[in-house]
């Protein structure tokens, strides 16, 4: 190999007569004059002068090309191998032309593809076209993972790609962008399963109900399966957790009311001034409805009257204080606004959001679990709003108690995960939770807590957290827009961008802002498998089987079955099992078995007889 | 635009229709009837069948083919400031790892043969001079590639009558020596400039065809692809030693030409059917390995400059060979 034709301080071509070079391939160029530098092959092409690409001229026909390897001449041997090679530094003077080229050894290039130890790291995956370079490598860099290739397990025969969490303080936050199936959601279980590996308190919200760590994987090799089970916990929004009413601030409410259905002013207001301090649910419901029962009165002589009519105390209790409320509030508070906050706090409350807390929550990220909170979109956005704002502020109340002597609870440094970042931080309009992830990505390095956003378009994403993710794991992505956007906020090179669309499912091109430079890797095969695998049309076909199987044990030992027999049946059916079937649908369950080949159909003059096979 | 003269215009109207007059009638010849007449009088038609791969197969076994051509660059002006350098390659099919690469140069600045004939033209010297040197390297090129190599045939780039007319004594020692190992020599000629038709034609009449003309010309799309004509006539080449044929080898209409020596002359419909069977359908009608070795031995003008100006005295080099015309950047 050897350095051909015209050289730049930044790019060289080599060309090579029997190595075929790979992209992404890392080559020493041995300069005579500056020393080894290294480089990156960022474009590979093969050429051969005697086949050319000529749609006019002579083109030598296959025929004679076999004919001459028939005589002993193998025109394929004269292919040419070229290789775009760009410097990952630049280097003093342009490469001396004719260098000699050749393939580092593992520690010649340990620095530039490894920073981290396996232990403190996240060991994502295997950094691709590396594996001349691996044969070398430290025994404690070998074995840590398997990937899947065209469906089947391999061992490691690459260098790994550890990503140095603790670089995080300096360079915070996560970006996993890539199109459906490109294996995005993939590559964040790996992430998040390195994560428990590492105990780290993680919080992972996760509308698609998919983050749950249970299942382990069967293809890897016994010993090799890790549990996680001990190591996360999946609450659901209502059910195990919610938020405590007592403990809101007026703020706190008003964001959960706004993530609702946005507030306006007028309600903001109606908030501030009906809630008060330590109010329970009830007693701000009632407050609330309570006013608007009075203002639907619509003056103090009506509730008066009201009054008067009252027939037990309670009855007079209650309208005495609607007549207290409506006179203090009826003037700052228009009846309208009161609804608005009426009907939204009934929704919230319906939802079950105020029936729990978030202690589980707390305490889960105090023992470094990861913490999957599930929910529906809408309600993850309501929720993580709130509980976001309160873990944040919770750990940056005790970091800043360090400096202001003042005594503040332990809270530890935590990490928030989610997919479909798009629907949580939307470019372009107001969603509560957008402000608080956007404090985060600006000062949450400050304070220990960082993101890793997974969005499938990029595009959505709110352009001021974009500019913040220092890491950005980019897959498969054929979206134009989608591409530019990546191009613009990361470093990688219009040929690697242009390779996007073409990735293979688990291939990643990885941006650090910590290396300086984009790193092509494939994620590690996972550990656990996400509940949702099943092929839909796998599970159609199950279902109806044994819709098919349940009806034909029903009726087995009912056989034959005399078409004019069908009501004695059913009603027998009825007693035993509770499920009772029309005259037409059962016998219409009879000729689908009959169809499917449980059962055989035979015609007399009078009726059909159904009968066992 | 350009404004073209109108005189030019008028000219090359003008030898449109000097060509035109001459050639209506080779135009006018009734193909059915020319193919008639070669085939009685000058020498049977054939259609060749390409070789099977087994059949090939055997070449291998046998040593190869060894396929010769020569380059030839120039660099500088007129004479006598211009220096030549010549390059011979010969290259066997089997051991594509042992090219065998000559080279020699020529400037009438430094000469080695000192008879000059003052009455000669100075550059029908260097001219003469020129093909002497570029054939003697081929047939040097053949001669060691023969001794090393040991190939069943070889073929040259070009025809072997023209060896024997510039380089007499090389050629002669190429001769004896394939003769004596008992390998075939064959040369294969693009451009044919032979006019052995005509030549016939010249004593008899049964063809109304009065101007003299090329076999090129009368031949141009004469053949069907895959056909020869083996001439049987005694012609120039016959009483030198020689034997040839023309064969269309590929979908283009002109013909090529093929010569072997006169001993050897039972192989010939053998290596016509190799070289028909090494020739591409759709190119100019030359064998591939002839094309591969024409490329390789070729060397570029630039890198000849390069060559002339890293190891030449820049001063020599400056005062002798840039030409003023080199010089200009218009």
């Amino acid at each position: 190999m050897k350095v051909v034709g015209i050289t730049t301080q930044q790019e060289v071509y080599v060309g090579s007569k029997d190595r075929n070079f790979r992209i992404n391939e890392f080559l020493i160029i041995e300069d005579p004059y500056q020393g080894d530098l290294i480089g990156e092959v960022v474009e590979a092409r093969t050429y051969n002068k005697y086949i050319p690409l000529n749609l006019s001229g002579q083109l030598a026909d296959s025929s004679v090309l076999e004919s001459l390897k028939a005589i002993g001449y193998n025109v394929d041997e004269d292919t040419i191998y070229l290789a775009k090679v760009r410097l990952l530094n630049e280097a003093l003077y342009p490469v001396q032309a004719g260098s000699d080229v050749r393939v580092p050894e593992f520690n010649e290039v340990r620095d530039l593809m490894i920073n981290c130890s396996p232990e403190e790291g996240l060991i994502l995956g295997v950094i691709k076209n590396t594996d001349q370079m691996a044969i070398n490598m430290d025994e404690e860099y070998k074995d840590l993972l398997y990937t899947f290739e065209d469906g089947k397990l391999k061992g490691q025969k690459e260098i790994p790609y550890i990503f140095n969490i603790k670089s995080m303080n300096q360079y915070p936050h996560i970006g996993i962008f890539g199109g459906s199936g490109s294996g995005k959601s993939f590559g964040l279980r790996v992430m998040l399963e390195e994560m428990m590996n590492l105990n780290i308190p993680t919080i992972v919200l996760d509308p698609h109900f998919e983050m749950d760590f249970s299942e382990i994987v069967d293809y890897l090799p016994k010993d090799k399966r890790v549990d996680y089970s001990d190591k996360f916990k999946c609450l659901q929004v209502g059910v195990d957790i919610g938020v405590r009413f007592e403990d809101l601030s007026p703020q706190d409410l008003k964001n959960l009311l706004d993530a609702s259905s946005p507030l306006t002013d007028a309600m903001n207001n109606v908030v501030d001034i009906l809630f008060k301090k330590r109010d329970s649910y009830n007693s701000f419901y009632n407050r609330v409805k309570m006013l608007a029962e009075a203002q639907e009165e619509g003056s103090i002589d009506r509730i008066d009257r009201r009054l008067q009519e009252c027939t037990t105390d309670l009855e007079r209790q209650g309208w005495q204080k609607r007549k207290e409320l409506y006179l203090n509030y009826d003037k700052s508070c228009p009846y309208s606004s009161v609804r608005g906050i009426l009907w939204r706090v009934t929704r919230l409350y319906n939802e079950g959001i105020f029936n729990k807390d978030i202690r589980k929550i707390e305490e889960g990220l105090m023992q470094g679990k990861l913490m999957v909170i599930q929910g529906s979109t809408r309600i993850l956005q309501v929720f993580s709003t709130y509980l976001i704002n309160n873990l944040y502020h919770k750990r940056r109340e005790y970091k800043d108690s360090q400096f202001t002597q003042g005594a503040s609870e332990y809270f530890p440094p935590f990490v928030i995960v989610t997919d479909e970042a798009h629907n949580f931080a939307p470019k372009g309009y107001d969603c509560p939770s957008k402000a608080i992830l956007k404090e985060i990505s600006q000062e949450g390095r400050k304070y220990g807590v960082f993101l890793i956003l997974a969005t499938q378009r990029p595009t959505l994403l709110d352009e001021t957290i974009t500019a913040q993710l220092n890491t950005k794991l980019i897959f498969r992505t054929v979206r134009g827009s989608d591409i530019a956007t990546i191009k613009e906020e990361t470093d990688i090179t219009e040929e690697e961008a242009r390779r996007l669309p073409y990735l293979k499912t688990g291939d990643v091109f990885i941006s650090e802002s910590a290396r300086g430079r984009t790193i092509f890797a494939r994620i590690r095969a996972a550990n656990t498998t996400s509940p949702h695998t099943e092929n839909p049309f796998d599970e159609l076909k199950g279902k109806i089987e044994e819709g098919d199987n349940k009806f034909f044990n029903m009726i087995k030992d009912k056989l034959p079955i005399n078409g004019d027999d069908f009501i004695n049946v059913i009603k027998e059916i009825e007693a035993e099992t509770g499920i009772t079937y029309t005259i037409d649908s059962f016998e219409e369950m009879l000729n689908n078995l009959v169809e499917k080949g449980y059962i055989i159909k035979e015609k007399t003059p009078f009726f059909n007889v159904y009968k066992e096979k | 635009m350009y404004d073209i003269s109108k005189e030019l215009k008028n000219k090359i109207k003008f030898v449109n229709q000097v060509l035109l007059n001459k050639y209506e009638e080779v135009l006018s010849i009734d193909r059915q009837s020319l193919r008639e007449y070669i085939n009685s009088k000058i020498g049977s038609i054939l259609k060749i069948e390409k070789f099977t791969e087994e059949e090939l197969k055997k070449y291998t076994a046998l040593g190869g083919i060894l396929g010769v051509d020569g380059s030839k660059n120039r660099m500088g002006g007129a004479h006598p400031h211009f220096i030549e350098v010549y390059q011979g390659l010969a290259k066997s099919t089997l051991y594509k790892d042992k090219p065998i690469y000559k080279v020699d140069f020529y400037t009438p600045l430094y000469s080695e043969e000192e008879e000059v004939n003052i009455l000669e033209e100075d550059s029908v010297r260097n001219e003469k001079i020129s093909n002497k040197k570029l054939a003697a390297i081929e047939v040097e090129a053949a001669l060691e590639g023969i001794k090393k190599l040991k190939p069943y045939a070889v073929i040259m780039d070009g025809s072997l009558i023209r060896y024997k007319i510039v380089c007499s004594e090389k050629w002669e020692q190429l001769k004896e020596e394939c003769e004596r190992r008992n390998i075939l020599l064959v040369g294969v000629i693009k451009d044919i400039k032979t006019s052995i038709i005509r030549e016939a034609l010249k004593e008899d009449n049964s063809l109304p065809i009065k101007e003299f003309f090329h076999d090129r010309e009368l031949l141009y799309g004469l053949l069907d692809y895959g056909e020869v004509i083996l001439t049987s006539i005694n012609t120039r080449k016959e009483k030198r030693g020689f034997t040839s044929l023309f064969m269309r080898s590929s979908l283009e209409p002109t013909v090529i030409g093929m010569d072997m020596l006169k001993s050897q002359q039972n192989y010939l419909l053998e290596m016509a059917r190799l070289i028909f069977t090494l020739t591409p359908q759709s190119s100019r009608g030359v064998p591939l390995w002839l094309d591969i070795i024409d490329s390789e031995v070729k060397i570029p003008d630039q890198m000849i400059k390069g060559l002339l100006e890293s190891y030449l005295d820049r001063r020599l080099f400056e005062m002798l060979f840039i030409s003023e015309r080199d010089k200009r950047t218009i």
